[in-house]
């Protein structure tokens, strides 16, 4: 078995195994099952107020839900990524490459005939079937839940939306988790390793989309995009801040893909851009220094 | 003639402006027991991370059994065991996917047989599905031993590999090693603050003073060097003033 496949197995294993992954993995799966099942309490309690003010004569107006799409019902699962899923890639990506620095397995491992990028490519691997894992199961429950709800099974089209919708968050979480890594990597200290990307996600997903459109922290919670403002200081800020913004180029591609009425266009840019995040994080953690693996941690 | 186990020529080591190693030119033969002993910040842990590839030097080279630690780095890697000072290993995991991961990682690609024979040669079977978490201190150096020399290196490195063992453990990895260089003909070298275990382990020494080796010979010449003194405490407080009390 290659250095490669010894490493991924071994992260994946040594993920299955750690509690703290457990309950971020539970609170995350659970909070992306509970959004079909907010959908379809929403739309149980508004269906039974309309229909009792269409009894009383009060409005000829159709049902609002009667034309909502089915994925309608996965919409608050695009938020749940940015706020818990990411949070829980950081962790798990700082447990990776922590790990071993604390176990002081780090010079056990690199005095074998072990290439960096091998081994770290191969943490990142293992994250990244733990990650899939993670989201195949959350978009099985989706899918099952929307099925339920509609009574019908999820069709062909809205299913490869869902999918595609798991692969951009996929895509999205991997950039925080090796975020994490690298924190883990280089940080002095564990509490450090943990606080500066917890940082650095909220520059990502507040600080610099409010640059751009000036929106209200709050309005940023929506699991739809901010539109980007214009004229002035805002046409200079938003070229910049634009394609920092991973958090919302995620929710604009998810909320594309669901189907959500209030964002429409391709998603194309914004999967390019995540994308191209993923790609420039991957290059920087496989190339590590050799001697930043072993560094001692002064807890 | 074949070359020494391990070999340096003026390896010197600096940290910034601190030098932590200096010109140490040494030869260890195959088959012996070498202690390296010190005080602490002498070098010891340096020269062990020089001669396991874990650092370069800052000048000077070094080679294990004839292989450059530099320009033969992967080479020298293949053809070592090491068990650094407190390692804890990852305690979610049992002993067997411990010293499987590795096992692989050494470039076994099969290594539950090879595992079983280093677990029966060290008497410790019976723990495999066990987890770590649950391991006392001398069964973690134990596992240590065991993943040191799983893919049958011809060198040994232990970075003070009797730390924090109870009298039992330390008898126990005391034998061990007198049978792996016995039986196996391995070539052990060794940090070590315990003279005692110096005295019964090892049969050449070497005593660094703040990153010169100020002492190499063997443990026979060393005490036949100083009749006047009672044990290898005595002439290790004169060799080395930095730790006479």
């Amino acid at each position: 078995m290659s250095v490669f496949i010894t490493s991924a197995h071994h992260e994946t294993l040594s993920v299955c195994r750690a509690r703290i992954a457990h309950l971020l993995l539970f609170v995350f799966i659970g909070m992306v099952s509970l959004s079909s099942i907010i959908g379809w309490v929403t739309n149980i309690t508004v269906t039974g107020v309309y229909e009792k003010i269409l009894a009383n004569g009060l409005t000829v107006a159709p049902n609002p839900f009667s034309a909502v799409p089915e994925l309608y019902y996965a919409r608050n699962a695009v938020i749940y990524v940015v706020l818990i899923g990411t949070l829980m890639a950081i962790v798990l990506g700082v447990q990776a490459t922590l790990r071993d620095r604390k176990s002081a397995t780090a010079g056990l491992i690199l005095s074998r005939p072990v290439a960096v990028s091998a081994r770290v490519g191969g943490q990142l691997a293992g994250l990244g079937v733990v990650i899939f894992a993670v989201l195949a199961i959350s978009m099985a429950i989706s899918w099952a839940g929307i099925s339920i709800i509609t009574g019908a099974p999820l069709g062909s089209d809205s299913t490869f939306r869902l999918l595609g919708f798991a692969g951009c968050a996929w895509m999205l979480l991997m950039v925080f988790a090796i975020i994490g890594m690298i924190a883990g990597i280089t940080s002095k200290r564990e509490t450090t390793a943990l606080l500066v990307p917890f940082a650095l996600w909220s520059g990502l997903a507040f600080v610099i989309p409010q640059l751009g459109t000036a929106a209200r922290p709050v309005a940023l919670l929506n699991p739809v995009p901010m539109p980007e403002q214009t004229g002035g200081y805002f046409d200079v800020l938003s070229a910049i801040t634009g394609p920092l913004s991973i958090t919302e180029h995620f929710k604009r591609a998810g909320s594309i893909l669901l189907r959500d009425s209030n964002v429409s266009g391709s998603a194309g840019s914004s999967v390019a851009i995540l994308l191209g995040f993923l790609v420039i994080a991957v290059v920087v953690v496989v190339l590590v220094p050799r001697q930043k693996l072993r560094q001692t941690l002064n807890d | 003639m074949t070359a020494a186990a391990i070999r340096t020529w003026d390896l010197c080591r600096s940290y910034g402006t601190y030098q932590a190693l200096t010109k140490l030119s040494l030869e260890v033969p195959r088959g012996e027991v070498f202690g390296l002993l010190g005080h602490n910040g002498a070098g010891k842990t340096t020269t062990v991370n020089l001669l396991t590839t874990l650092l370069e030097p800052t000048s000077g080279r070094a080679e294990i059994g004839g292989r450059n630690t530099v320009n033969d780095a992967a080479s020298v890697r293949r053809s070592i065991g090491y068990l650094p000072e407190n390692v804890q290993f990852y305690d979610s995991l049992t002993l067997m996917e411990n010293l499987r991961f590795f096992g692989r990682l050494s470039g076994i690609r099969k290594p539950d047989a090879r595992i079983a024979d280093v677990l029966r040669f060290l008497d410790f079977t019976g723990h495999e599905n066990q987890r770590l978490g649950t391991f006392s201190k001398g069964m973690r150096q134990r596992v240590g031993i065991a993943q040191a020399i799983l893919h049958d290196p011809s060198v040994l490195f232990l970075d003070e590999p009797t730390s924090g063992l109870d009298p039992e453990g330390v008898r126990i990895l005391r034998e061990t090693i007198v049978r792996l260089n016995q039986e196996y003909g391995m070539t052990v070298f060794m940090n070590t603050h315990l003279l005692t275990e110096v005295t019964k382990t090892c049969t050449s020494i070497g005593i660094l003073n703040h990153g010169h080796l100020v002492h190499h010979d063997t443990l026979v010449n060393t005490l036949a060097s100083f009749p006047e003194e009672e044990s290898l405490e005595a002439i290790y407080f004169q060799l080395d003033p930095a730790v006479a009390p």
